[in-house]
């Protein structure tokens, strides 16, 4: 244990050299991970369910966007062979005044109809950090995404004025780093009532009679269930065909859409993640390998006390796995520390840039140990191929 | 005991190829000491690396007793190194990165010495050599004359039957040149082949046997 401390010791400007590069690696690596966590939400989300609006345009916004959905058409849907449970929604952009193809971090008040149980197979329930999720029969009450309630300074018990009215928040949702976390959640009764203060036309048309409705018609969506071993595919197809004037998301096609118009940020990603790969790991293998070097004239000594080449690739070895292991400790150290600081400045906007993921830490502390060990070996074999006379020569 | 025939070595590393050794014969006895006397640049340590296979020749024999050591195989030049020959080094080279009593120990290491008895010798040879207090010493922290004498610790903390020495006292004051040059004596009389090469007066006047290496020569003074 001394002679590993007195050899990380000498080795100090090495272990902070290879912090550095896995410090890159792991802050870059972590910012990948933020992105794919978000387009994996998304995809788990599409997969999970079949999303149905009215045909047409309208006021509804993310996957439910479409025309009305009325009660009638809800009726039919779920009468549809292989339908297993239809969740009325109402999804519309909280701010009308954004835009609305800012659909991707747009702030979004998510109406759920409670006395139906949550189709979607990914998300039964939404994880509540704390307080409670929303319970049928529930007036006025909110539960909020954790990316909302930091920007806008809510948490259980405060109050959140929508349209005018107050509502309490009862419940604030675990960070899922995906949609939900820019939500509010409330009963579908009162988003009814959020989405005619909001819609002009709608309150016009509803106070001039000349349409038909009923406040169960006013859905933007709904969320659609399967029965256990049909094709979801199948099912949505069904529906297409069997009920009229509704848009039906086909889930895998739905995912495929979701997939290409993230192509930009998988891309983005992937270029990260490589150039994360690139740089800390050159930045490692060149200061372990310089590290080697450095000491040729030490490797020269050995070998004339005795040293053999197993004995000499043995030590160096294990001083470089020695080296790197702290290193990287000390780089994942380092960027979490940078991580978790740039975060909370970023979270006082609903924002977070880095998750760093357990598969991000071992997998960068294995790779900067695999190719700091690489490193070494090269190094060690470059040098051990040299007479004892000529390394000490070389490093005099 | 030590006994090179025929040795020769050009290095090639520049555009113009440095002959260095050009056919070299040199015998050294178990308790003689032999110096290797010349000019700078003129091969010595060079010879001094080969008679320790430190270097290879590009021809010739190195014996010890009846084994042609210069043929062994890498692993078992390392294994001979370790037990029959301790080195002296004009620029000491301790590890920086090791106490005195660690880098004295490091020469054990190689050869398989167990460590509580090692460090008991180690102790012992840094007492007898008058370090002992610098033990715990990083060699930053010792002057040259006590490097010197640290480092021949380690040379004999094997007790190899061959002490080869260059310039052991290049770097040294008077004193601790003559207190090296004492030891290297004493190292003879006990029975030890010694070779050192030098170019001190007070070196070769005490010496059994001198060679002088001229222009890639060795001959027999």
């Amino acid at each position: 244990m001394v002679t590993l401390l007195r050899t990380l010791r000498g080795y100090l400007f090495t272990v902070v050299g290879i912090a550095v590069g896995v410090a890159g690696l792991v802050a870059l690596g972590a910012m990948s991970e933020r992105i794919v966590r978000f387009i994996e939400g998304g995809d788990r989300f599409v997969l999970g369910q079949i999303s149905a609006a009215g045909r047409g345009m309208g006021m509804g916004a993310g996957f439910t966007a479409g025309g009305l959905l009325p009660a009638a058409t809800l009726r039919a849907i779920a009468a549809v062979p292989g339908v297993d449970g239809v969740q009325a929604q109402v999804m519309l952009p909280l701010n009308p005044t954004t835009s609305q193809f800012m659909t991707l971090t747009q702030e979004l008040l998510l109406g759920m109809d409670l006395s139906v149980p949550s189709p979607n197979r990914a998300y039964r329930t939404l994880p509540v950090r704390t307080g409670r999720f929303l319970r049928e029969g529930d007036r006025r009450v909110a539960v909020v995404g954790a990316s909302f309630a930091a920007s806008h300074d809510v948490d259980v018990g405060k109050r959140l004025t929508l349209e005018g009215e107050s509502y309490e928040v009862v419940g604030l949702l675990e960070r899922m780093l995906t949609a939900p976390d820019r939500f509010v959640i409330v009963s579908i009764v009162d988003a009814r009532e959020q989405w005619v203060a909001k819609d002009n036309m709608l309150r016009t048309l509803l106070a001039s009679g000349a349409a038909a409705l009923t406040a169960a018609d006013l859905n933007t969506g709904a969320a659609v269930g399967w029965r256990e071993g049909e094709d979801p595919d199948a099912v949505a197809l069904r529906i297409r065909e069997r009920v009229p004037a509704v848009n039906v998301q086909i889930p895998s096609e739905l995912s495929r859409l979701l997939r290409s118009s993230t192509a930009f940020f998988a891309a983005l990603t992937s270029g990260i993640a490589a150039l994360g790969l690139l740089i800390g790991g050159l930045s490692l293998a060149n200061t372990v390998a310089a590290a080697v070097f450095e000491r040729i004239r030490d490797f020269g000594v050995k070998r004339a006390l005795g040293a053999g080449d197993l004995q000499l690739g043995r030590e160096v070895l294990g001083e470089a796995l020695g080296v790197t292991l702290s290193g990287g400790l000390v780089g994942i150290a380092i960027a979490l520390l940078i991580g978790f600081g740039i975060d909370a400045w970023a979270s006082r906007t609903g924002q977070q840039l880095f998750f760093f993921s357990g598969r991000l830490l071992g997998g960068a502390l294995a790779f900067s140990i695999l190719l700091g060990a690489a490193s070494a070996a090269y190094a060690t074999l470059r040098v051990v191929r040299l007479s004892p006379a000529e390394a000490i020569r070389r490093g005099g | 005991m030590l006994r090179a025939e025929g040795i020769v070595k050009t290095y090639r590393g520049s555009a113009t190829p440095v002959p260095v050794l050009s056919g070299v014969d040199v015998s050294a006895e178990a308790g003689a000491l032999t110096v290797i006397a010349g000019a700078s640049g003129s091969g010595k340590s060079t010879l001094l690396n080969v008679l320790g296979l430190l270097e290879d020749a590009d021809a010739g024999t190195v014996w010890y007793g009846d084994v042609p050591v210069s043929t062994l195989s890498r692993r078992d030049k390392s294994r001979y190194r370790g037990r029959s020959v301790g080195f002296v080094f004009q620029a000491f080279l301790l590890l920086p990165s090791l106490t005195a009593v660690d880098n004295v120990l490091l020469a054990g290491r190689y050869v398989g010495r167990a460590r509580t008895d090692g460090r008991r010798r180690a102790l012992m040879l840094l007492e007898q050599f008058g370090v002992a207090q610098r033990a715990a010493h990083y060699p930053r922290e010792l002057s040259g004359g006590e490097q010197q004498r640290v480092a021949f610790c380690r040379a004999l903390f094997n007790d190899p039957p061959l002490l080869l020495a260059d310039e052991p006292t290049g770097n040294l004051d008077d004193v601790n040149g003559a207190l090296i040059l004492q030891a290297l004596r004493e190292r003879a009389q006990a029975g030890g082949a010694v070779v050192v090469v030098t170019h001190r007066p007070d070196v070769i006047a005490g010496a059994d046997a001198v060679y002088a290496l001229e222009h890639g020569r060795l001959r027999r003074r």
